[in-house]
């Protein structure tokens, strides 16, 4: 199985993917199965009437708000990364957590880039195929390169704001 | 001035510390350019025609003596001793090398200067009205919410990575000094007649290939929640922008696709399903960058100043420097300052590492430590006492800094096009050159009046020439630089986008052709009458003839 | 005829090919008549990623007492900046500054024209 890099805590770890990604031409194999948006619409309440987890790959231009109905059911959100440029699924994955409260796994696929894993982590991502061969070690020192942050977001991280308000010390 | 505390401060230092090890991996092949080019362009680094050029935040245009004298010093020694000023009160410097780009960023840093957000696809410095905190015609000092909205886009998690770049301009005045209507989000503050501070929030502004005046959205948004309702405006546009095309890409194409009132729909749909009080801020933090902003240090005068109005009377030069580069102050006593970088013949928005030091200087002994920039490309101290006016205008007469042109002919927007610029099509310094030279006579130019020349050396339009009264595009015509000619463009209160004049000019036509369409202004103009005003009620028609009678 | 120019990664510098060699004078330039040998240059140049930024190739022609870029844009950049004659590699005078300076009639530009297109 190949390997994912799963953010735990505060660190990136590899782990092995239990995951296959079903393209929609494939025929469905045994275990569990990332498939399209599409695919999950037609056959995804068969699939997952049988024991078996179920994650779904959104492209860029599809929204999780067409979930919504299914989220408590689906294992793994896969937002897809057309090009590292293209950053509509940051927007994807923020409302996936914030607004629709999706517990699930939140999943970066595509042209996903080490330089990236900072906004990636805030904005509620916590697993990765890196499409540049970064290890879970860099992955961790380039999420934390930043010791503050301006903005709320998914990862729950207390804005300057708040720290301003609390007089906490700056670290470091 | 707001001064970054330990947290703001923090945040550069961790910054520069990334961009180093960036720049490592980079020299040591980790990285192929490819991958490297995002990340030095969202650190300000282009590579332009002869070296690297850095793009330097200037947030809100605000400067103090420490920031000026650290720019001279970085000009001095890793650059060639000069900046550029740019419309969007950036200054670029444009001979550095990469491995020095880590040291300048480090520099910076201690003065709480970077260059974070100067290019990318993301929310990039924030500009605002020059006059901010000096000028009576303000609701609210427009800087607090432009350092509000600079805190919170800075690594903005879901906003870094956009369709495009994204730029957002605030003013708190009635009259418009930021061009908000040219931004992708331009913001008014205004007060309600309850009295509630609210914006006016303006979207889908823009230059580039095809221009557009940003319309209204929303009259009126309570100020509190200026930071959420950007976030709703932000999030509509990276989810529905265009990424096919980059020349379809800015939002002001999405604007006016959806037309503003749907667009204006979609925006308040996600901003009332938004948790607004999770990304607004708290009071008591708009107090605190608030009270950095509190005005310091002015003194109680007198509204006339004797040795101004002597000076006025004994020194012609002087009084024709107050007639264009003095302008009233909301204190009695005090008077903003305009620093023409503009001198005859010298490059638009140009500024020596020297001249930096001399309004460092005039900017701590007689403008309360402050200076700014405009997005004319001109400097502004903008808390002088009308009793040092004399004096300050000596001292920058001395360092070739008082030209007394301000809003006239010879004081024209260029950008550094194809001198240095690896987009441009055409050089736009060279024109700009010879259009103030021929207009170099005071008389003159005080003559023709408020005449606004803007030139773009390409369709990227930094130089604004849709919006200038008369505007100057240079294109590549099968390898030779012409330049086409509109006008009637404005980016004030009054904003219009310039109509073509006709064909293009080869470069040596168009100084000329300036001073024909001057010609038929002052021909055709009645009293009080500017050149944008005539060319309004006249048109086009003869204009167009004067220039290309000839070519009948 | 071609030449074989990049800008040098580390400081940004105009550098021109001769014989395996970065120079950064057009003075210096290796001149290619033939296009296979003028490409197999630049096929190397742009392995040498750790030295150089985007080599390419321009063309040059005769002119008025020597030979110039046929681009507008490629002389500039072997020139320097016009409003400042002190800066950039005209700084330095000489023959071939002359007749780049003076060269004219350029036709269809080429260099790093799609810097801002993607893909």
């Amino acid at each position: 199985m190949p390997k994912l890099i799963r953010w735990r805590g505060d660190r990136a770890e590899a782990v092995e993917d239990p995951f296959t990604s079903i393209d929609d031409d494939q025929v469905i194999p045994q275990g569990d199965v990332i498939i399209s948006l599409r695919r999950f619409q037609s056959e995804g309440a068969f699939l997952l009437g049988q024991c078996r987890q179920v994650g779904v790959r959104l492209a860029a231009d599809e929204t999780p708000e067409a979930l919504d109905a299914d989220l408590a059911r689906i294992a793994v959100v896969a937002l897809v990364f057309p090009k590292f440029r293209d950053g509509r699924a940051f927007s994807a994955a923020s409302i996936l957590r914030d607004r629709l409260g999706y517990q699930g796994e939140v999943r970066a696929v595509g042209d996903v880039l080490l330089e990236q894993a900072k906004f990636m982590v805030r904005c509620g991502f916590d697993s990765f195929e890196p499409a540049d061969g970064a290890t879970p070690g860099q992955w961790t020192a380039a999420a934390h390169r930043f010791r503050h942050v301006y903005q709320r977001a998914a990862d729950g991280l207390e804005p300057v704001f708040v720290e301003r308000a609390t007089g906490h010390e700056t670290p470091g | 001035m707001y001064r970054y505390d330990d947290i703001d401060q923090a945040m550069l230092t961790d910054r520069a510390a990334e961009f180093r090890e960036q720049c490592r991996r980079r020299l040591a092949g980790e990285i192929t350019e490819d991958q490297f080019k995002p990340i030095r362009l969202m650190n300000g680094l282009y590579l332009q025609l002869h070296a690297y050029m850095l793009r330097i935040a200037i947030p809100y245009g605000a400067l103090n003596s420490a920031k000026l004298r650290k720019l001279a010093w970085v000009a001095s020694t890793y650059d060639r001793g000069y900046g550029h000023f740019t419309t969007r009160t950036n200054l670029q410097l444009h001979w550095i090398k990469l491995k020095d780009a880590p040291d300048i960023l480090d520099a910076l840093a201690g003065v709480g200067l970077h260059a974070i957000q100067t290019s990318g696809n993301c929310i990039r410095n924030l500009t605002a009205d020059p006059h901010a905190g000096a000028t009576a015609d303000e609701a609210d000092d427009p800087r607090v919410w432009a350092e509000a909205i600079r805190q919170w886009s800075t690594f903005h998690p879901e906003f870094s990575f956009l369709p495009r770049k994204f730029k957002i301009a605030v003013t708190g005045a009635t009259r418009d000094r930021a061009a908000i209507r040219i931004y992708d989000i331009g913001l008014r503050l205004h007060r309600a007649a309850d009295g509630e501070l609210a914006f006016e929030v303006l979207a889908g502004g823009g230059l580039g290939r095809i221009p557009f005046l940003g319309p209204t959205i929303r009259e009126r948004l309570p100020a509190r929640h200026l930071l959420s309702y950007l976030q709703a405006i932000l999030r509509v546009y990276n989810r529905l922008g265009r990424r096919d095309n980059i020349w379809k890409a800015r939002i002001k194409v999405l604007v006016a696709t959806l037309g503003a009132e749907e667009f204006a729909r979609q925006v308040d749909e996600e901003w009332e399903a938004s948790d607004k009080a999770a990304v607004d801020l708290p009071d008591t933090e708009l107090a605190r960058i608030r009270a950095g902003f509190a005005p310091v240090g002015f003194e109680t005068l007198p509204p006339v100043s004797a040795a101004f109005e002597t000076a006025k009377l004994d020194d012609r030069a002087f009084a024709r420097f107050a007639r264009h580069n003095i302008t009233a102050h909301k204190q009695p006593g005090y008077a903003l300052i305009d620093v023409s970088l503009k001198a005859i013949g010298e490059t638009p928005g140009d500024c020596s590492a020297e001249q930096m030091e001399v309004i460092a200087n005039l900017a701590e002994r007689y403008s309360l430590d402050e200076a700014r920039v405009t997005y004319e490309q001109n400097l502004i101290l903008p808390h002088v006492k009308l009793d040092d006016a004399p004096a300050v205008y000596r001292l920058l007469a001395d360092a070739d800094l008082a030209t007394p042109n301000i809003g006239l002919i010879s004081d024209i927007i260029a950008c550094p096009g194809l001198d240095y610029c690896a987009l441009a099509n055409a050089r736009a310094i060279p024109i700009a050159q010879d259009i103030a030279r021929r207009f170099e006579s005071p008389e003159l130019a005080e003559k023709i009046g408020e005449l606004k020349i803007k030139i773009s050396g390409c369709i990227n339009a930094c130089g604004h020439h849709h919006v200038g009264h008369i505007g100057i595009l240079g294109v590549d015509k099968k390898g030779e630089e012409f330049y086409q000619l509109t006008l009637g463009g404005s980016g004030e209160d009054d904003a219009s986008i310039g109509q073509s004049l006709g064909p293009a000019l080869p470069a040596e036509r168009v100084a000329p052709a300036i001073d024909q369409l001057v010609e038929v202004y002052l021909r055709e103009r009645t009293t009080g009458e500017r050149f944008i005003d005539t060319y309004r009620r006249a048109g086009l028609a003869p204009f167009k003839e004067a220039v290309y009678a000839e070519a009948h | 005829m071609k030449a074989l120019t990049a800008n040098r990664l580390t400081d940004g510098e105009v550098v021109f090919w001769k014989q395996g060699q970065w120079l950064d004078r057009f003075a210096d330039a290796e001149l290619f008549d033939d296009e296979a040998v003028a490409e197999a240059a630049e096929a190397h140049a742009k392995t040498q990623v750790t030295l150089l930024v985007e080599p390419y190739l321009i063309d040059v022609a005769e002119v008025e007492g020597g030979v110039a870029p046929v681009s507008y844009r490629e002389r500039l950049r072997a020139l320097g900046p016009t409003n400042k004659p002190e800066h950039g590699k005209q700084a330095q005078g000489g023959a071939q500054i002359e007749i780049l300076a003076h060269a004219h009639g350029a036709a269809s530009s080429k260099g790093r024209i799609d810097l801002i297109k993607r893909k």
